[in-house]
């Protein structure tokens, strides 16, 4: 039987300490890694490097609001943690409830949808969109980093070698907007990876020109795809069908999807028009979806702080 | 007591053991002291082997190739042709076909060693798909044309009567593979006995196809092997021929070791190296009169064969035999061509042929109505075949055909009438409709000409009573089926009925558990000997009776000419799905699925039932989101997260219906049902899309981005063809 050599620290001080010292590789829920790792049946998964577990660590399980109000989730809470907890904002709770299926949103944590790094990943879609950071601690102290810049392509981070990620800290929630939408378009209704999935957000100023507005893409390029140049084209302004075309051609140019193009375009161009042509006309709905009879349409469900 | 009616539903005899785990699949056998093997396989479509360089390999480990076959042993696998060899020497014709097996104790060390194996190939330009096939891409290496096999079809009088057809269109309908991910991927094991004898163990459908496929690799008689099988966590067809693939290198590594061989693939190895069903592409070109009437048809029927022929010829039969689906057309013609090209060969999937000309058929007609403006059903409904009509054989219906009964059921159930005028085309909202059928058992006289079925029953003293047969419980239900007709017959609880998993030395030879045969011929043999018993049950304490299949006479076939009564008993199925689409992400939301079969008497109604569902969603994955790519003969999607099997989300709970049609030569009138329910979904759903959208769809799976194209560039339903 091959042999992986692993750590088990009990204290996020110990893990980190750990890290300092030797080149390991955090692993929490195991979703993706133990996949990745995998060898043939009976086997165990081979590492070429040795494994931290830090899937018990109580400093990395809390979900809580700080003093600035804003949402703040320990990396190793599970996809489900996150789902069934009403702290957390909507967007993220919608993807994480969809992700993969019941078991795997049971084990995989925040903190790994994030480290995996993929354009595929459920949870940047909704943390590019809220603004959220990630906490980056080692022995020699904490740092801040935006997601979006975290995360520099494909399966590449702005990770130093004695960090671990502790925190995910989320400034803004649907409470900051007037509309909101998350539709992901899975490979099958459940148990399913994303062929495309678009979060926006809107807020209206009192003289109904746009005061915010938000989208990322999911799956349609080497990372999330998020432009405040695009969302600027119509912040300020009142919505106009013109404008609205001059965002999807200008999102259009954000997005480089490699697989199915004409699919993952179109379906953009879609949902961004739909989104905001129906938000101009100011529904009751604060939840709005990619067509009316679409089940999740309505109220999204009280925050409780 | 036994309940009055056998329909009624009882618990399943396997239920228990399934369930908490006590069942016993091939891996949970403990042979001590065993081996472990791994494939080498080729990594390359099409090309010639120069060299296969291997690591220094340790005590107690081997490589095991065509060369440690022994003199006299012959290097292939028999499942009906023998062209598939066991192991390749010196050229290879698809990706994954097998080099050689590598042997050892260790299953770490195993794959260590597997990872230093190198293969030196001197590679050849393949052909993958019908049409490189077809052009002899690379050169032909079947035959001078990379025709496997061929065959020719033909009912009244084509040629004159288009000849005299007012408008004359010509279509293509395209369906691509499918993997059939039962739940248990494949598995095997051989073990040496004395005076040369060997046993395998397998996850298999057919035991007596393995002894008789791999018997030849050692020269030796197929009495010689015996095969157990083990529980069997699904198979679909592709359990029948493919386990021979494992189990021929095994008997060969025992051979040369001495010792117990076992090789389990995983989830990965099991899909991107194991057989598929023919992806198929049907040509149709239609006759019309003024009114629109179809007064000639003749269809081309291609199936990608692969690399080798083995089962394809009869798979490719069973497809032009149901190019003509539920109609009756005057004058047809067809012609079946089994393409050889360098992807894994294609062998049987839960259907075996039939439902990708069903596909065809069933799309084309709704295409001809549309094009005419006329509603499908309308149109279909001229052509309903009805006892006493001619097949594509030129073979008569013998049973009566319950179509017009079953379409009221389903329209009934789905108010398809309402909806289809509500939703009209390309609205978003459509309903479709399909008409199916399945040809139950061999074709022809092959029951008796080629299988020759036998039965034994065995009753103690303890009053319990053994049948001794080799068909297979897989999950369908048949540990359930043949007790419960034999203790029925009996009028002795079915709990005192034993029917074990087969082996090969202890029971007589019934044939294959494929071709919706087992209940339809195995139940009545199994119902006779029961019969034979009852007299003598009281009287005897311990006594055996054995019965053999008698084919009804009047019936004839020539299986030289293809011409005659292919099938007595077929099932007959009305399909209904309604379907929504996202006007933004082209999502289909499916919104009910109904149907009714005829499968004449319910052995079982749960069972049936969850044939049913099973079968069904198994055809809407077919037609929707099951896409699997072959790139240069690699298969592109090879796990569950890629290859789409929908789940209970995708798909509604199902309106079912049945209706009651005894078939005379069955089990107290059952007929064959298990692929029948296949056959008819994908059908269904592509006619209800096609509607929502507006657009032609020819051909499948329709996964959402393809639906996406066919709203952006595709045809209007309506075009002319």
């Amino acid at each position: 039987m091959e042999e992986v050599k692993c750590y088990m620290p009990s204290t996020l001080i110990e893990a980190l300490e750990i890290k300092s010292k030797v080149d390991c590789i955090p692993l929490a829920g195991g979703s993706d890694l133990m996949v990745a790792h995998k060898r043939t049946l009976g086997l165990t998964p081979k590492f070429d490097k040795p494994v931290m577990i830090i899937r018990n660590l109580p400093e990395l399980r809390k979900i809580y609001i700080n003093e600035k109000g804003e949402c703040v989730i320990g990396s190793g809470c599970t996809s489900t943690e996150i789902a069934e907890n009403t702290l957390c904002p909507w967007h993220l709770r919608q993807a994480a409830s969809r992700m993969g299926a019941i078991g795997l949103r049971n084990s995989a944590t925040i903190g790994g949808n994030i480290a995996n790094a993929s354009p595929k990943g459920d949870t940047p879609g909704p943390l590019y969109l809220l603004d959220a950071r990630v906490k980056l601690s080692s022995v020699n102290g904490e740092r801040e980093e935006l997601v979006s810049d975290f995360i520099v392509k494909f399966r590449t981070l702005d990770l130093k070698s004695d960090e671990l990620i502790t925190e995910v800290i989320v400034p803004y929630s649907e409470d900051d907007f007037d509309y909101i939408f998350w539709h992901k378009v899975g490979t099958r209704k459940a148990n399913a990876i994303s062929k495309i999935t678009l979060s926006q957000a809107i807020k209206f100023a009192e003289d109904g020109t746009v005061a915010d507005y938000r989208v990322s893409a999911t799956a349609t390029g080497a990372k999330t795809n998020r432009s405040r140049d695009v969302e600027n084209i119509i912040i300020g302004k009142k919505i106009s069908a013109e404008l609205i075309e001059d965002v999807i051609k200008a999102f259009d140019g954000v997005i480089s999807p490699r697989a199915m193009p004409e699919f993952r375009r179109e379906a953009t161009r879609r949902m961004i028009r739909r989104f905001l042509s129906v938000a101009a006309t100011h529904p009751e709905n604060k939840v709005i979806d990619t067509y009316d009879d679409y089940h999740v349409t309505g109220q999204p469900e009280p925050r409780r702080k | 007591m036994v309940a009055e009616d056998i329909s009624k539903a009882v618990r399943r005899v396997d239920a228990v053991a399934k369930s908490n785990g006590t069942a016993k699949y091939v891996p949970d056998y403990d042979f001590g002291d065993c081996l472990w093997a791994r494939m080498i396989r080729s990594s390359i479509p099409r090309g010639k082997i120069l060299n296969i360089n291997l690591p220094e390999l340790p005590e107690g480990y081997t490589f095991v190739s065509y060369k440690d076959i022994p003199e006299g042993g012959k290097n292939y696998l028999h499942m009906i042709a023998t062209d598939w060899k066991c192991f390749a020497e010196d050229e290879v014709r698809y990706v994954g076909e097998t080099i050689g097996l590598l042997v050892g104790p260790d299953k770490t060390k195993l794959e260590d060693l597997l990872e230093q194996v190198k293969v030196d190939y001197e590679e050849m330009e393949a052909a993958t798909t019908i049409d490189e096939g077809v052009a002899c891409k690379g050169g032909a290496f079947v035959n001078d044309n990379n025709i496997h096999c061929h065959l020719k079809l033909e009912v009244g009088k084509p040629d004159e009567a288009f000849a005299k057809a007012a408008k004359i269109v010509e279509e293509t309908i395209e369906t691509g593979f499918q993997e059939h991910i039962y739940l248990e991927t494949n598995g095997a094991c051989c073990v040496p006995e004395k005076n040369g004898e060997y046993t395998v163990y397998a996850s298999a459908q057919c035991p007596f196809y393995i002894r008789k496929s791999i018997a030849p690799l050692l020269n030796i008689s197929p009495e010689k092997i015996t095969v157990k099988q083990t529980t069997t966590g699904g198979a679909f067809g592709g359990k029948e021929h493919f386990p021979d693939v494992l189990c021929g290198p095994l008997l060969v590594a025992a051979h040369k070791t001495g010792k117990t061989v076992k090789m389990i693939f995983d989830r990965e190895e099991d899909v991107e190296f194991s057989v598929k069903r023919h992806p198929s592409k049907v040509v149709f070109k239609t006759g019309l009169d003024e009114n629109g009437n179809i007064v000639a048809m003749d269809s081309k029927v291609y199936y990608n064969v692969g690399g080798y022929l083995a089962s394809s010829f009869v798979v490719l039969q069973r497809g032009c035999f149901h190019v003509t689906g539920c109609y009756e057309f005057p004058n047809f013609r067809t012609e079946g061509f089994g393409v050889a090209t360098n992807t894994f060969p294609s062998c049987a999937f839960r259907g075996f042929g039939a439902p990708q000309t069903l596909f065809a058929i069933e799309t084309h007609m709704c295409h001809l109505a549309e094009m005419q403006g006329l509603d499908p059903l309308e149109y279909k409904r001229r052509y309903f075949i009805k006892q006493g009509g001619i097949t594509s054989t030129n073979g008569k219906i013998v049973e009566r055909v319950m179509i017009p009964e079953m379409l009221d059921q389903v329209l009934k159930a789905s108010d398809y009438e309402r909806k289809i005028k509500e939703y009209g085309t390309g609205k978003g909202k459509g309903i479709g409709i399909s008409f199916y059928n399945h040809g139950g058992a061999f074709t022809g006289n092959g029951e008796q000409a080629i299988i020759k079925g036998k039965c034994k029953l065995r009753k103690y003293k303890d009053g319990t009573v053994e049948i001794l047969c080799g068909q297979t419980e897989m999950g369908q239900g048949f540990h359930t089926i043949l007790p419960k007709i034999a203790a029925h017959v009996l009028e002795i609880p079915i709990e005192k009925v034993i029917f074990d998993d087969p082996n090969t030395s202890r029971v007589p030879d019934s044939g294959p558990t494929a071709a919706s045969r087992s209940t339809m011929i195995v139940g009545e043999l199994v119902e006779r000997a029961a019969t034979l018993m009852k007299p003598r049950y009281d009287k005897e304490e311990e006594f055996e009776v054995m019965t053999e299949y008698e084919h009804p006479e009047g019936y004839p076939w020539d299986q030289s000419t293809f011409q005659g009564y292919a099938y007595l008993g077929y099932g007959w199925g009305v399909c209904a799905v309604e379907v929504e689409v996202d006007p933004c992400t082209a999502e289909i939301t499916t919104k009910g699925v109904w149907s009714s079969h005829d499968c004449g008497h319910l052995i079982d109604e749960k069972i049936v039932h969850g044939q049913v569902n099973g079968g069904i969603l198994q055809g809407l994955g077919w037609g929707s989101t099951e896409v699997l790519e072959n790139v240069k003969g690699h298969f592109k999607q090879t796990s569950i997260s890629s290859y789409i099997v929908p789940t209970s989300m995708d798909f509604p709970k199902q309106g079912v219906y049945f209706v009651e049609n005894p078939y005379e030569w069955g089990p107290f009138g059952a007929k064959g049902m298990g692929e029948l329910v296949f056959n008819g979904s994908a059908a269904a759903y592509i006619d209800a899309v096609s509607r929502a959208i507006g657009k032609r769809i020819c051909s499948i799976p329709c996964p959402t981005e393809t639906v996406m194209n066919y709203m952006l560039n595709g045809k209007d339903i309506k075009e002319a063809l």
